[in-house]
């Protein structure tokens, strides 16, 4: 259903190819460039002589060719009943977006299809029109570079005013949370979209614009005891984050995950959630936080 | 014996060669399937066209391990996406795409098959050495193909087929499209949208995020398919114990999908047994939509109703005989958060505030056993628990203790 060459790396090259052809007088070059940018590492070695030799005829060996119009192709039926499901999800309220020339297209799927079970409850409120706001100035302002001036509530629920240039927007899945990342911030480059009281343009003195923060990464090496499934679980656990696996024996591997040292709390109890099955190996002061929760936890039943 | 290339006619055995590579990543060459060695090694060298450097080597005393690693908080497309973009074609496939969208450049251009094999023959292959022929019937063929994808429209005139290329009024909102084409089911069908659009500026990334679900995108498009067909499909599961892959005849009801755990499971009725039983995704292949499934609302709505009391993807037993599950925790002035926690991770649990210090969860569901991991997330504050299933009660304290041993706690010494 989705596997077709109508998609293909391929077409896409020499639909680009073309265009430039059509376009202007184009060197074999040009040729390796738009499809070393478009496909994949060895496909030059099939593209490129297969166009030239007349393999594939919309193109002589002259670098010319009878195809007279930059090639475009129309949204398949798949494509537009996937753009028609995005019409029934909350988030789609945050973008300007038409779904005209939609109407007699079926949803490729509903929310009657498709569920997620386990995203927190607290997720980001899409249907409060202020939110709403707050995220189009944000990304617009992304988009064409502009300070913000911005407005939130701190821990204490003090209003707190920060002068800031965006520069992306973070999603996570799991807390179903916007965080914008931003340069110029001394309260640390992510903010809550949905803790912004105010936004405005900053019209101010040129901000200091620090560097965006650097992320500190750290490994940990886990133990991974394969019982009750533990090897396949805890793979696609942690299947986000760069790691390496290593085979000790037939029941027992070790993981080396690379994580970013801000969110190692989060990773403290996601190792927790595999029990006895999965062993902090190190970093020491990894596993001392795992001691430190056990022993307390003894001390309570 | 035919030569290495970079493309693809069938998607399954990369499916499965790239999550070996991506979720697990240390199998050596020699712990592939022996007689298929040199399909191996045709496609490691694919993989590592498609996907450059994010495949990664390690040589052990076993050999070279090869495998895939991303951080998906910093790469901002979905790189598993490619292997969608790598179907094969023949040499005719790719001449007449770009042909027939030539000539049937605008929608107000309308042809019939004759005209256009004219046209093709005329005005398009007429000036290469050896210009390819293409009879009626593999222009017919092709044509067929693009009505169905439903990028080329007919018209009849009395006994005539006029077609045409089908008219597209869709505007598309590129940031709406990046970040839904990562986050949303099938999403690397906004990623072909996007590859169509001239390289905009990148706006999201993604935290959380699990880019192997992409892998099964193609199944899980049949799926809904026949979802909103109200249709049985016939589908083959790999069986997570045997091992072996099985023919099993269902009524796909809904996919549940988990940003947790980074798996996706298939809740369907299966006739044979009269339930509602729930499959991996990523052990489903070759999806066959079949006839209509007269009794499809009733299983929904069957599933609606029992859903509430599913806290993961079990769904098997009675809901008359519903298991237990009650715990309190502890937190300290200060710590009131783990509340917020308890509340926004509670599903249809229930959360209650016993004192300034002390709040408990109870919760009625299914099986049990499916909140053991999320409980143990809250070790180190847990003062009492309780499972109405007394196995999992038993084995709970049971992996406590052997915590307690595993890491050199005093009084986790074997009973």
């Amino acid at each position: 259903m989705i596997f077709s060459e109508i998609y293909s790396a391929y077409y896409n090259a020499v639909a680009k190819i073309l265009s430039k052809v059509i376009e202007e007088d184009t060197t074999e070059k040009d040729l390796q460039n738009i499809i070393e940018s478009t496909a994949f590492a060895e496909s030059s070695l099939t593209i490129l002589p297969a166009l030239k030799s007349g393999k594939w005829q919309v193109i002589n060996e002259e670098l010319t060719t009878p195809i007279l119009n930059a090639p475009t192709m129309p949204l398949t039926t798949l494509q537009k009943r996937w753009l028609k499901s995005l019409s029934l999800d909350p988030r789609i309220r945050l973008f300007d977006i038409s779904f005209d020339g939609l109407d007699d297209v079926e949803h490729l799927f509903t929310p009657d299809d498709y569920v997620v079970y386990d995203r927190y409850l607290d997720g980001d409120p899409y249907y409060d029109e202020a939110y709403v706001k707050n995220f189009k100035t944000i990304l617009e302002a992304i988009k064409n570079k502009t300070p913000l001036k911005i407005e939130i509530l701190n821990r204490l629920h003090q209003p707190v005013t920060l002068n800031t240039l965006p520069i992306r927007l973070e999603y996570s899945e799991k807390d179903d949370k916007f965080r914008m990342i931003s340069k110029g911030c001394k309260y640390g480059g992510t903010i809550n979209i949905a803790r912004i009281t105010n936004i405005e343009k900053y019209n101010g003195s040129a901000i200091t614009l620090t560097r965006e923060k650097q992320t500190e990464y750290k490994v940990v090496t886990l133990k991974v005891y394969d019982q009750r499934n533990t090897l396949e679980r805890s793979m696609l656990h942690f299947a986000h984050f760069e790691k390496q696996v290593e085979k000790l024996d037939d029941t027992t591997y070790l993981a080396h995950i690379k994580y970013d040292k801000d969110d190692e709390t989060e990773l403290v109890i996601r190792v927790l959630c595999f029990g006895p099955m999965v062993e902090v190996i190190e970093p020491d002061g990894f596993r001392n936080l795992i001691i430190e929760r056990l022993k307390k936890q003894k001390a309570l039943m | 014996m035919s030569s290495y290339n970079e493309l693809i006619k069938n998607f399954e055995r990369i499916r499965n060669y790239m999550r070996e590579f991506y979720v697990y990543g240390f199998k050596s060459r020699n712990d592939y399937d022996k007689k298929s060695a040199r399909s191996y090694d045709d496609e490691r060298r694919r993989l590592e066209s498609w996907l450059g450097d994010y495949m990664r080597f390690e040589r052990t005393r076993d050999g070279k391990n090869m495998f895939i690693s991303i951080d998906s908080r910093v790469t901002v497309h979905n790189p598993l996406y490619r292997a969608f973009k790598a179907k094969s074609f023949t040499d005719r496939d790719i001449t007449l795409h770009f042909i027939i969208f030539d000539i049937l450049y605008d929608s107000t251009v309308k042809m019939t098959l004759p005209e256009l094999l004219d046209t093709i023959d005329n005005e398009y292959l007429c000036d290469f050495p050896e210009p390819m022929v293409f009879d009626e019937s593999t222009v017919r063929k092709k044509l067929k193909e693009y009505v169905e994808e439903g990028i080329i429209c007919t018209e009849k005139q009395g006994r005539t087929v006029l077609y045409y290329r089908a008219l597209d009024k869709v505007k598309i909102n590129v940031d709406a499209v990046q970040f839904f084409s990562e986050i949303a089911p099938c999403g690397v069908i906004g990623s072909f949208i996007l590859d169509k659009l001239s390289e905009s500026q990148e706006n999201f990334s993604f935290k959380h995020h699990y880019i192997n679900v992409a892998l099964d995108s193609d199944v899980l498009a049949t799926l809904f398919d026949a979802m909103s067909k109200k249709s049985y499909i016939t589908v083959t599961n790999l069986g997570r114990k045997s091992g072996e892959p099985k023919s099993v005849k269902l009524v796909p009801l809904r996919v549940f999908c988990s940003v947790q755990t980074g798996r996706q499971h298939l809740l369907a009725y299966e006739p044979d047994f009269r339930m509602i039983k729930s499959y991996r995704v990523d052990y489903l292949s070759d999806v066959k939509i079949d006839e209509v499934c007269e009794n499809f609302d009733k299983y929904r709505a069957l599933m609606n109703e029992t859903q509430i009391h599913m806290w993961g993807v079990n769904n098997r037993k009675d809901v008359e005989r519903l298991d237990t599950v009650e715990f309190t925790i502890r937190f300290e002035k200060g710590e009131e958060y783990i509340m917020g926690r308890l509340m926004r991770e509670k599903r249809g649990g229930k959360v209650e505030q016993i004192d300034e210090n002390h709040c408990r969860f109870t919760v009625e569901a299914f099986n049990c056993n499916e909140l053991v991991p999320w409980i143990r997330t809250f070790i180190c504050r847990i003062t009492d628990i309780h499972f109405s299933d007394p196995f999992v009660d038993k084995r709970f304290k049971k992996d406590l203790k052997k915590m307690y041993r595993m890491y050199g706690i005093e009084g986790g010494a074997e009973e």
